[in-house]
């Protein structure tokens, strides 16, 4: 068993400080630092300037907002439900926020309602994380069944809307925009969704004493005065509006939430309420890190920041079942 | 999300204008279509004929079937209805586009091997994806099938609508198109624009046309520099804000659709970036005028020539 | 003076009856060993009186309160439950995993402070941890995690502990171990209520013996003059002797010559 004692926290933050240096100055468009500094002093508007605080600061916000959110998400599932292959994605909740998106979308509802995208990811995660904590509640494999299940339902749903795309080209869109992306989005949509996912990380801001509790089972969490089915709602709540929203802006991305909370976990004791915040970081470092990636990358189109997570994302996964297996008897 | 489109300069608001360059072209077309205009069968305009060879004495087909979109036009060009099998489901609103009112009483397909049974056609117009299977089936009906390829330039537009002419057994019509898109062509490289342009066609960072598509080729003939042409890969690639901000095309060209609901475009990708610095340098084009390579692609260059003396002076500013 | 009285409670579960009409008070200074077979309806009564259960009729009142109606962190601080085979989920340090059962007492946000970590060094003493600091939970043996379950449980000083089948699979030396701990917390003044298999444990140990059959309580006193031969044939139908009280007793089980599961081909029997 590794233990490692020393604090991530101020490594992470180094190099979080430092990524968003760097996505301020990688980009597509290649802009030496001088000229942007000489731009961002320059009469405004000019070329550098509108692309920084137009393009790259929204981009990069949304890239640390999107990945808190889904390292957040990822380490109070896993806490609470204590399976390490708990995940917003695989629990369906992720898959449940994109075909609520999807629906807003293409009904016309957020043409003539703004707030409509958001509401419907945010109620299309709920929806699909209240089915996935129903059905797979007596232990980690109905869970993981049942979070399948849910996903199964929210691709047949977004299959569906797909299949009745009014046009080719709406079905091209619906499934690039699935892929995952936070770049060039504005700073009005980013505005409306915010709020969703703050109040999101405050209810599972509330959550680290229970899932310390819940170390020692259901029965002795309940018995140290932890309410548990408030900590069940209010973790489905906090992972509902905030994953909810942040898909509804960026499109479905997975792995983040399975990779972060086990990357940190060693480096707090193990602790469930202590992966909470450098999970969190770790989350916002690593979809910034790959965003920045995808930038530099050369390709002839747009790599999707959704397809480069689920490439690394998908041998960790396999990693862990390995590891699993050998685990359990 | 109206509003400022009203704003844009439209090919529809300008379609009088369109209407106008075109008016040429559909002096010859109206026969055509219209029906059993039975004079001009077979007798190709008088200015074109000796560059032509004599044509072939085999019966014309009088059973067409064209199983791909943008045969499915030409074919209406070049053949009176009667002698139409039938055209693909898909060509209404190409028709709509190009052609208003020539397909009224055409049967259509699905572009399946039922349809062809039942059809009987003697001549099938196939894509190149339709080509194998209508090949099986032609057999069983005694139908010619005739491969005719995608068109990307006004050089594969000439000999597609050559090979077409030639099937159907109208290559006279064939040559009057071409030579019309031919005079056309030349009136817009003698008269290049006042001022170089450089434009691209964006509608969103992904799959913008670049090198090798029609899009190009029709941008390359209004007289303006097609900006994604630089692309690294040919055909379409993604091209972001950044690279549009930086480079600063002069005006946005923005496909339109005649379905109009709601989807991501209207909804992400008009970006307030783009509303800002390219107010009345959005020029919408219809979507249909840019999907298939025909002789109509001259008129959609022409037309893009007309708008360009109405984008504002200069480059945009900020 | 603590007293726990559960007052004619009852159980129902899908129409099915698990505890009915148990009428049971204990308190300060008693080890209460609840024997019965399996099935009898022990962890459900147990459940009951830590007020995790709701009973479905008559209630479970601590010094006179509901206990249900107690504030559920005031509760916590009061009584220690130990469900039976508490697992550990993550692969904590053994001090952390003690110090959990510090939470009723620590505000909501923050962390311990000195005097807690004194709490649960002692805590770890009194449960022969001590040498385990910082290893991670989850490699302890059965026994030394029975243990550290227990000083989880001891560390908030609770006036009662309940434990569900604490000894179970432990070895002899561990369990007589664990027993005897329970009986000494009874012996400094708590209320001590355990499911126990083992009935020579109970005999020894046990202030207290409440005997459960098929929900219902067959019989409840001290244990030297309720625990009998008659009633363990009663709760468990096997004949048993026994011998002896106090830290002597011993409790036999004697085979029973008409008990069918012991002929070696059951389906042959005569009905």
């Amino acid at each position: 068993m590794v233990r490692l004692r020393q604090d991530p926290m101020p490594l992470m933050l180094a190099l979080l400080l430092a990524a968003a240096g760097a996505s301020l100055v990688i980009g597509k468009v290649w802009l030496p630092p001088v000229v942007l500094f000489d731009g961002l002093a320059a009469p405004k508007p000019n070329l550098a300037w509108l692309i920084v605080t137009e393009l790259r600061i929204p981009r990069t916000v949304l890239a640390l907002m999107v990945g808190a959110t889904l390292g957040l998400g990822g380490a109070v599932l896993q806490g609470l439900l204590r399976n390490p292959l708990a995940e917003p994605g695989l629990l369906g909740v992720s898959g449940g926020a994109a075909l609520g998106a999807v629906i807003a979308i293409y009904f016309g509802l957020a043409a003539r309602f703004a707030l409509a995208t958001p509401l419907l990811g945010i109620a299309g995660a709920l929806v699909a994380g209240a089915l996935t904590f129903l059905f797979g509640r007596s232990g980690t494999l109905t869970l993981i069944l049942a979070g399948s299940a849910v996903s199964g339902l929210a691709a047949a749903g977004l299959a569906l809307a797909l299949n009745f795309a009014p046009s080719p080209y709406a079905a091209y869109e619906i499934t690039t925009w699935l892929l995952g992306s936070v770049a060039e989005k504005e700073w009005s949509q980013i505005a409306l969704c915010t709020p969703f996912v703050l109040a999101g990380w405050l209810c599972l801001a509330a959550t680290p004493r229970g899932l310390d509790a819940l170390t020692l089972g259901e029965a002795q969490a309940e018995s140290l005065g932890v309410n548990l089915n408030m900590l069940r709602v209010l973790a489905l709540a906090g992972v509902a509006l905030s994953v909810g929203a942040a898909t509804a802006m960026a499109g479905a991305i997975g792995f983040v939430g399975l990779v972060a909370p086990h990357l940190v976990r060693p480096f707090v004791g193990y602790r469930p309420s202590r992966i909470l915040l450098p999970s969190a970081v770790f989350g916002a470092l690593l979809l910034l890190v790959t965003d920045i990636a995808i930038r530099v990358i050369p390709t002839s189109s747009e790599l999707k920041l959704g397809v480069l997570t689920s490439l690394i994302g998908t041998p960790f996964f396999f990693w862990l079942v390995l590891r699993l297996r050998r685990m359990s008897p | 999300m109206t509003t400022p489109r009203k704003n844009e300069l439209s090919l529809k608001a300008a379609s009088v204008c369109r209407r106008l360059a075109c008016l040429p072209l559909m002096c010859l077309l109206l026969p055509a279509c219209a029906g059993p205009a039975t004079g001009t069968e077979g007798l190709p305009d008088g200015a074109s004929s000796g560059a032509l060879p004599a044509p072939v004495a085999v019966r014309k087909p009088t059973r067409i079937m064209s199983m791909m979109l943008c045969n499915d036009v030409l074919l209406l060009m070049m053949v009176p209805r009667d002698r139409i099998a039938s055209i693909t489901y898909l060509a209404h609103d190409a028709v709509e586009a190009l052609l208003p009112g020539a397909d009224t009483g055409v049967a259509i397909n699905h572009g399946t091997a039922e349809e062809i049974l039942l059809q009987k056609p003697d001549l099938i117009l196939a894509g190149t994806d339709s080509a194998p299977m209508a090949r099986k089936l032609a057999k069983a009906v005694g139908a010619r099938v005739v491969e005719v390829g995608a068109a990307n330039s006004f050089a594969d537009i000439r000999r597609v609508v050559r090979q077409v002419g030639q099937a159907v057994g109208e290559p006279g019509q064939a040559h009057a198109l071409l030579a019309e898109m031919d005079r056309k062509l030349a009136w817009l490289a003698s008269h290049q624009p006042a001022r170089p342009l450089r434009v691209v066609a964006w509608s969103g960072s992904q799959a913008v046309p670049g090198k090798g598509t029609l899009t190009n080729e029709i941008i390359a003939a209004s007289g303006a520099d097609n900006i994604a042409a630089r692309l690294p890969d040919s055909r379409y690639g993604s091209f972001g804000l950044e690279e549009l901000l930086a480079a600063r095309p002069d005006a946005i060209l923005q496909g339109e659709t005649r379905w109009s609901g709601p989807s991501l475009q209207d909804a992400q990708s008009m970006h307030p970036l783009i509303e800002r610095y390219w107010r009345g340098r959005r020029i919408g084009y219809p979507d249909a005028a840019y999907a298939c390579g025909l002789p109509q692609s001259a008129d959609a260059a022409i037309a893009l020539r007309n708008l360009y003396r109405e984008l504002p002076a200069g480059r945009p500013r900020w | 003076m603590t007293v726990l009285h559960a007052e004619n409670v009852s159980y129902d579960i899908a129409g099915r009856s698990l505890v009915s009409n148990i009428d049971l008070a204990c308190e300060s200074g008693q080890f209460v060993a609840l024997l019965g077979a399996n099935g009898a309806g022990k962890s459900t009564l147990i459940r009951m009186l830590s007020g995790l259960e709701r009973p479905s009729r008559g209630q479970v009142r601590l010094d006179a309160r509901p206990i249900r109606a107690i504030d559920r962190r005031v509760l916590a601080r009061r009584r220690a439950y130990i469900p039976q085979n508490a697992r550990v989920e993550w692969p904590v340090a053994v001090e952390r995993l003690v110090a959990l059962g510090l939470m009723p007492q620590l505000p909501v946000f923050g962390d311990l402070d000195r005097a807690a970590w004194r709490k649960v060094e002692v805590a770890l003493a009194l449960c022969d941890l001590s040498h385990k600091t910082g290893q991670p939970a989850t490699t302890l043996s059965g026994g030394e995690l029975a243990r550290a379950m227990l000083a989880r449980a001891l560390v908030g000083e609770p006036e009662i502990v309940i434990a569900d089948e604490p000894l179970s699979g432990l070895d002899p030396r561990h369990a007589m171990d664990g027993v005897a701990r329970l009986a000494a917390l009874a012996r400094a003044g708590r209320l001590v209520i355990a499911s126990i298999h083992d009935l020579t444990l109970a005999a020894r140990y046990a202030t207290h013996v409440a005997i459960m059959r098929g929900g219902r309580l067959l019989a409840y006193g001290p244990t030297a003059s309720t625990l009998t031969s008659s009633r363990i044939r009663a709760a468990f139908d096997v004949d048993a002797c026994v011998q002896g009280t106090g830290a002597q007793a011993i409790v036999d089980f004697i085979a029973r010559p008409d008990q069918p599961a012991l002929h070696p081909f059951p389906g042959l029997v005569p009905a």
